[in-house]
């Protein structure tokens, strides 16, 4: 009986260990160190697997890919001037990876003051405690989250890829999306511009700095909710969704539109240091306090 | 006529065409075809590089302080950008120019699909393949799907849920301005939606990946 | 809101704006500029194949722009105004900078070859459906100047050869000559390169 539940633990690792190997092996992974010139722009173009880019040091990119299929090939490379670092996923020629073949994970280190360009399909994009002037993603689907970024101008696009940010402050903020959802949390900046079509909004932040805030939806919902000591000259409204406000508004002598009680308001909180714009034709928009 | 001799008027020809020997040759000689094949591949290739780059955004600072030296903008205005607060107070009157501007919107969406017209996949089977496309996509957004056939079921389904939210939100943002083209939130929207709808078709003709 | 947008939802069309720049409207200017940077850029940084080179043209052709908006009348689109205007900024800082190859001198590219060209590798080695974007932009970087300024003038943004030998001060058959020579090299270039990472699997 001993040798038996002896042969059968070292069958059972021996078959463990086999499927392990087996799903290693398809597992290649590699590091690279490119040089780039300060102020230059990293771009990467991967399809599937994710990318996330966090602060590195000196003024080389450290890049590490884990691929998943001999079908995938990785070419990165820099230009002669060194001002740009390229990294990009396709096919091999006459391979027809599946979705899953073509995935290919990506942990970039990304030195100060160095611009990121990052287009994919369905990876998800992370970038976290970057400096470089421009922050640039766009993604069909999968999740696009930013955090930690001052002094950047952060660019998005998405189809349906939900937008999350956070602690951004110093620059401009522009954000498209058809379908996704977009959450900002601290996010401050001379210029905030969200648009999405299905998607909804919401932000939570203090507004602080100064700056345009403009947030617009066709059938998403906006939720706002900002300290009681925001100062902000506010204008919301909703074609045919609901909207609700917490703050004590003085009203403006001129507006844009005519204010219609139950789907829009205009006004100003203490001294409207920065300006909020909040559209929507079908869902509700909400203004809440802390 | 050999190789040499066409080879040498092709850079005269290539646009216009030849005369009947060179036509011939190209007929005949499978070199030469090839040779001519990749160099119009290459043409039509270069036509789809869209512009893709912006500058980074010291460009506009150097712009901005440069006139500010010169004299050419006030004191206190050498960062324009962030200096706009007020909501604008007074509504423009919605004129014949100002529809003309949304037409430069609809203009750029022909434009990008003429270009990219004689670039869709030969077979459209992947496209029948796909879920049966609905009758509530125009032609034109038929076309974009087309193109976006190749990619994952998800991502598909994303393009076709995204196009149909887009064209609600330009059928009832432009409502909105019909029934009043004072209404500069209105306006606002109507071009928020158009350029939702440019996002989603430069991003739907701007990718390469397998 | 961006600039753009401001301009646009308070009913401005970009003609009314470019009116409102002559007078000094700074933000009407920097509206337009939102409008147009992307398309001067690109056109810059393919032409110089710099990004910083790039930028600073960028911004040079848009003071220009700024100098001499007074003087659009309107008698071609604003784009194509502005866009010719850019493509001069280029071609004059490349000829400070002594590039002789803008002026089209044929023999100053010699040819290699002295027969007919033949296939590099196998015959079904076309080009058709294997060029990506990325690649084709990094070897329109590697063209030498010359070449990749004629390819990016008429392939890319669509001058005609006439135009190109007006803004060049050669013959349009020279224009002609040096483009087809542009696209051979490209040809040679995406085939190597094509090589190369068969060779390197």
């Amino acid at each position: 009986m001993q040798k038996l539940t002896l042969k059968a633990g070292i069958g059972m690792m021996v078959a463990l260990g086999t499927a392990g190997s087996l799903a290693l092996a398809n597992d290649m992974r590699s590091e690279t160190r490119l040089d780039i010139a300060p102020g230059g722009t990293i771009n990467v173009l991967n399809s599937a697997g994710s990318v996330s880019l966090h602060s590195g040091s000196g003024h080389q990119v450290l890049v590490v890919a884990t691929s998943h299929s001999i079908k995938i090939e990785i070419d990165q490379d820099t230009t002669p001037d060194k001002k740009r670092v390229e990294i990009l996923t396709h096919a091999k020629p006459e391979q027809k990876p599946t979705t899953e073949e073509a995935r290919v994970d990506f942990e970039i280190a990304v030195p100060a003051g160095i611009s990121v360009i990052v287009n994919t399909a369905t990876a998800p994009i992370t970038v976290d405690g970057l400096s470089g002037e421009m922050i640039s993603l766009s993604a069909d689907t999968g999740q696009i989250s930013v955090h930690n970024v001052s002094k950047a101008h952060v660019h998005i696009r998405s189809v349906a890829a939900p937008v999350t940010l956070s602690a951004i402050s110093g620059g401009h903020v522009e954000i498209t999306t058809a379908g996704g959802a977009v959450q900002l949390t601290n996010v401050s900046g001379p210029l905030v511009n969200v648009g999405t079509a299905g998607g909804n909004i919401t932000f939570q932040g203090d507004l602080s700095g100064g700056g345009a805030y403009t947030l617009t939806t066709h059938s998403g919902a906006i939720d706002v909710t900002l300290p009681e000591t925001a100062s902000f000259d506010l204008s919301a409204r909703s074609v045919s969704g609901a909207v609700q406000n917490d703050f004590p508004l003085q009203q403006k002598a001129h507006t844009s539109f005519v204010a219609k009680p139950g789907s829009s308001f205009t006004g100003t909180s203490l001294s409207g240091s920065c300006s909020v714009e909040l559209q929507s034709f079908s869902g509700r928009i909400r203004v809440k306090k802390q | 006529m050999n190789c040499h001799k066409f080879q040498e008027v092709l850079p005269y020809i290539i646009e216009t065409g030849g005369d009947a020997e060179e036509e011939g040759h190209l007929q005949t000689c499978p070199h030469c075809a090839e040779l001519v094949q990749d160099l119009k591949y290459i043409a039509t290739q270069a036509k789809l590089l869209l512009p893709m780059h912006d500058p980074s955004p010291r460009v506009w600072t150097g712009i901005a302080q440069a006139l500010h030296h010169q004299g050419t903008i006030p004191e206190g205005r050498t960062s324009l950008r962030g200096q706009i607060m007020s909501f604008p107070s007074q509504a423009k009157s919605w004129t014949p120019m100002g529809w003309a501007l949304v037409a430069v919107f609809l203009m750029v969406f022909s434009l990008l699909l003429i270009n990219y017209r004689p670039h869709l996949p030969e077979s459209q089977s992947s496209a029948q393949n796909m879920s049966a496309q609905p009758v509530a996509l125009e032609s034109d957004d038929q076309q974009l799907m087309a193109r976006v056939s190749q990619r994952a079921p998800d991502v598909r389904q994303a393009y076709e849920d995204s196009l149909r939210e887009v064209n609600t939100y330009i059928t009832d943002a432009q409502q909105a301005v019909d029934q009043d083209p004072e209404d500069a939130v209105a306006r606002e929207q109507l071009l928020d939606a158009y350029q939702q709808k440019e996002m989603l078709y430069e991003m739907a003709t701007a990718r390469t990946l397998p | 809101m961006t600039q753009v947008k401001k301009i646009i939802a308070s009913g401005l069309t970009e003609a009314e704006a470019i009116e409102r720049a002559k007078g000094g409207d700074a933000e009407c200017f920097e509206a337009l500029y939102g409008l147009h940077k992307r398309r001067v850029y690109s056109l810059c940084l393919r032409m110089t194949g710099n990004t910083a080179e790039a930028e600073d043209l960028t911004q040079e052709a848009f003071l220009q722009l700024y100098r001499k908006i007074a003087t659009f009348r309107g008698e071609s689109a604003f784009s194509t105004w502005l866009h010719r205007l850019s493509v001069n900024v280029v071609l004059m800082h490349l000829r400070k900078k002594g590039l002789p190859e803008v002026s089209l001198d044929e023999a100053l590219e010699p040819q290699h070859e002295d027969g007919p060209r033949k296939d590099i590798g196998a015959r079904d080695n076309v080009l058709a459906g294997s060029i990506d974007r990325v690649n084709l932009e990094r070897a329109i970087e590697s063209l030498p100047p010359g070449y990749r300024i004629i390819f990016v003038l008429h392939d890319i943004e669509g001058y005609e050869h006439n135009e190109i030998a007006e803004m060049m001060g050669c013959s349009i058959g020279n224009s002609k000559s040096q483009l087809h020579k542009a696209r051979m090299k490209l040809r040679d270039l995406l085939k190597l390169s094509r090589a190369e990472k068969a060779a390197r699997r």
